[in-house]
C-alpha cells in the first residue's frame, strides 16, 4: 500500500511540475513576443491574411448556399396524370397528397382547365379548335414544404412519380440544380485554397522561428552546456509558433468580420429590392473555433518542423 | 579516496588537424582541487571539453564519476552534463534575463518546483555574495560580478564536480583572486574542482595540485607535497 501511494504521489508531483513548466513557457514565450510587438504583429498579419482568405470565402459560399435554399421554397413540382385517371380521382389524389409529410400545398388542374389556361396564355386559341380532343393531361402541382434539404425534396418527387396515377413528375428547378453544382465546385475550390494556404502558414511560421533560432544561437548553446535536453530548448519555440498561430487567427477573424460588416449594408439593400428578407450571416461559432484550431495547429506544426531540423545542428564546440 | 576524473592515455585531434592532446593520463580525486596550466594552445580547454562531453577522445579512455564517457549516448549527454558545474571565461550568461533567472535556469531544466527554485537560487547567490543583485541584468554588473553569477549558476544544483575554463581570464587581479577564493570555499566543503588557467601568479600561493601541459602532453605534475613546501617550479 505505501509503495502504491508513494508512486501515485510521485506521479502527481511529476504532472504538476510538468504543468507548472508548461505554464511558465506559455507565458515566457508570450512575453518574448510582447517584447517585439512590431515583428509579432507583422507575422500575425501575414498569417491573418492567409487564414482570412479561405475563412472569408467559406462564409460567402455559405451565404450563397443559404440564399439558394430560401429560393428552393418557390420550387414547384408538376405531376402529369395518366389519361385513364378520372377527374374525381384526380381531385381526391390532390387532397391525399396534401396530407403527405413534406408537402405544403397541392392544386388540381383538370384537363379542361389546363386547355383553357393554355388557350389564354399561348394565343393559339382558334388553332386549338381544329383538334378533335384535348391533348393536355390533368396536372397536380405540388409545393414542397419549406426547410427541406435538396435530397428530401428529390426523394419526395421520386415517390410521387411512382404513384400509379402519375404518368410523369417534373421538378421545375434545373437552374437551382446548376447553382448547387456551382456551389459544390466552389466549396471544393475553397478547400484546395485552404490546403495551399495552410502550407503557406506553416512556411511563414517556420521561417520566422528559423530566424528566431538563429538569433538565439548563443543562448541555445549555453542551455545545452548546462545540461538542457532538446525537449526543454524546443518548448519555448513551439509555444511561440502556437502564439503566432493564435494571433494570426485573431487577425483573420477581424478581417472577415470587417469584410462582412462592409457587405451587410449593400446586401440588405439588394435583398430589399428583391423583396427578400435575406441577411448576410457571419462565421458560425463552429467556424470561429475552426479558424482558431487551424491557426494554433499550423503555427505549432511550423515551429515543430523547423526546430526539429535546426536544433540538433547547434552544438557547443 | 576514489577518482572523480580519470584520463587513460587519451589523445584527441579535431577534425582534419593534428593531435592536440597525445597520451594524456592523469586523475582528479574526489574532493580535490586541481589546476590545469600551460601556454595558449597547449590543450587545457580540450581536456575540459572532453570531461564535459563537448568533444570525445579520439583514443584512450576518459572516466568521470566512474562512468566510461565513450559509452554515453548523445541523447544522454544532457543528463550527464547536469551532474557537472561549468564555469566559462566569458561567463556565458543570458543577457536578456535577470541574475535570478540565470541562476534559476539549471533548476528549471531539472524540473524543480517553483518554491524550491527561489530558495536554492538565493542560497547560491548568497554563497557568491550577490544576494542584493538578483533583480538586475548581467550587463549592468562588473566582470567579477558576472563571473560570480556564472559560478552561482554552476553550483546551484550542488554538483560534486566543478569545471572552470580560465574563469579569471577576463578579470582584473583583485577580482580574479576573489573568484579563486570562491572556488576554494566550495572545495573545502567537498566539491572537486578542476580549473584551467594561465594565471600562474595568482595560483602560485594556492596549495593545490597542478598539472602542466605543453603541446598536448603533460610535462609536469606538481604534487601537493611540493606545493605545501612552498616550492614553485616556475621562477
Ligand atoms: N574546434 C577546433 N577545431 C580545430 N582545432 C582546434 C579547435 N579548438 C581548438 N583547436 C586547437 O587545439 C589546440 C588546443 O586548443 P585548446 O583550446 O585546448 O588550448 P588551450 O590550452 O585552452 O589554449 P588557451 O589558453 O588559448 O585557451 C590549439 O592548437 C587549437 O588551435
Ligand atoms: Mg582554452
Amino acid at each position: 500500500m505505501p509503495r502504491a501511494a508513494a508512486s501515485s504521489d510521485r506521479r502527481q508531483t511529476f504532472f504538476s511540475r510538468l504543468l507548472e513548466e508548461h505554464a511558465r513557457v506559455f507565458f515566457f514565450s508570450l512575453g518574448k513576443l510582447w517584447q517585439n510587438p512590431a515583428g509579432t504583429l507583422l507575422t500575425a498579419l501575414v498569417i491573418g491574411i492567409t487564414l482570412a482568405l479561405p475563412a472569408g470565402l467559406h462564409a460567402l459560399i455559405n451565404n450563397v448556399d443559404k440564399l439558394s435554399y430560401s429560393w428552393e421554397g418557390a420550387a414547384q413540382s408538376s405531376l402529369f396524370l395518366k389519361d385513364s385517371v378520372s377527374a374525381e380521382r384526380g381531385k381526391d389524389l390532390a387532397r391525399e397528397l396534401n396530407a403527405r409529410p413534406g408537402v405544403a400545398r397541392t392544386t388540381y388542374i383538370s384537363r379542361d382547365q389546363a386547355l383553357a389556361e393554355f388557350r389564354k396564355l399561348s394565343g393559339f386559341g382558334e388553332a386549338l379548335d381544329i383538334l378533335d380532343n384535348n391533348p393536355l393531361p390533368a396536372v397536380i402541382t405540388v409545393t414542397p414544404m419549406h426547410k427541406q434539404s435538396r435530397d428530401e425534396i428529390n426523394a419526395l418527387v421520386t415517390d410521387l412519380s411512382n404513384l400509379p396515377e402519375v404518368d410523369m413528375a417534373k421538378l421545375d428547378q434545373k437552374w437551382l440544380e446548376r447553382l448547387y453544382g456551382i456551389i459544390d465546385l466552389l466549396q471544393r475550390g475553397v478547400m484546395v485554397i485552404a490546403v495551399l494556404l495552410s502550407l503557406a502558414v506553416i512556411v511563414t511560421v517556420a521561417n520566422t522561428i528559423r530566424l528566431d533560432i538563429q538569433a538565439r544561437r548563443e543562448e541555445i548553446i549555453v542551455m545545452k552546456l548546462i545540461g538542457a535536453p532538446n525537449s526543454f530548448i524546443r518548448r519555448p519555440f513551439l509555444y511561440t509558433g502556437l502564439w503566432y498561430g493564435f494571433t494570426g487567427s485573431v487577425v483573420a477573424l477581424i478581417f472577415v468580420g470587417v469584410g462582412m460588416a462592409a457587405l451587410t449594408g449593400p446586401v440588405q439593400n439588394l435583398a430589399g429590392l428583391y423583396e427578400s428578407n435575406f441577411s448576410l450571416s457571419g462565421l458560425s461559432f463552429f467556424a470561429v473555433l475552426q479558424v482558431f484550431g487551424a491557426g494554433i495547429v499550423l503555427g505549432w506544426l511550423g515551429a515543430f518542423l523547423t526546430v526539429s531540423r535546426h536544433l540538433s545542428k547547434i552544438e557547443p564546440h | 579516496m576514489t577518482d572523480i576524473i580519470q584520463f587513460h592515455d587519451v589523445s584527441h585531434r579535431y577534425e582534419g588537424g593534428h593531435d592536440v592532446l597525445s597520451h594524456v593520463s592523469f586523475s582528479v580525486k574526489q574532493g580535490e582541487m586541481v589546476f590545469l596550466t600551460g601556454a595558449s594552445g597547449a590543450g587545457k580547454s580540450t581536456i575540459l571539453r572532453l570531461v564535459a562531453l563537448i568533444a570525445r577522445a579520439t583514443r584512450g579512455q576518459v572516466h568521470v564519476h566512474g562512468q566510461t564517457l565513450a559509452s554515453v549516448k548523445p541523447r544522454h549527454i544532457p543528463a550527464y552534463r547536469q551532474r557537472l558545474g561549468l564555469v566559462f571565461q566569458d561567463f556565458n550568461l543570458l543577457n536578456d534575463r535577470t541574475v535570478f533567472d540565470n541562476v534559476a535556469l539549471p533548476l528549471i531544466i531539472r524540473g524543480h518546483s517553483h518554491r524550491d527554485v527561489g530558495r536554492q537560487v538565493r542560497a547560491a547567490l548568497d554563497q557568491v555574495d550577490l544576494l542584493n543583485k538578483e533583480k538586475v541584468y548581467p550587463l549592468t554588473l562588473s566582470g567579477g560580478e558576472q563571473q560570480r553569477v556564472g559560478i552561482a549558476r554552476a553550483v546551484v544544483t550542488k554538483p560534486d564536480l566543478i569545471l572552470a575554463d580560465e574563469p579569471t581570464g577576463n578579470l582584473d587581479p583583485e577580482m580574479a583572486h576573489e573568484v579563486m577564493r570562491i572556488f576554494e570555499r566550495f572545495n573545502q566543503v567537498g566539491v572537486s574542482v578542476l580549473v584551467a588557467t594561465h594565471a600562474i601568479d595568482l595560483i602560485k600561493a594556492m596549495p593545490h595540485r597542478m598539472i602542466h601541459l605543453e603541446h598536448g602532453r603533460i610535462s609536469m605534475k606538481v604534487p601537493l607535497s611540493v606545493r605545501h613546501a612552498g616550492d614553485f617550479p616556475y621562477a
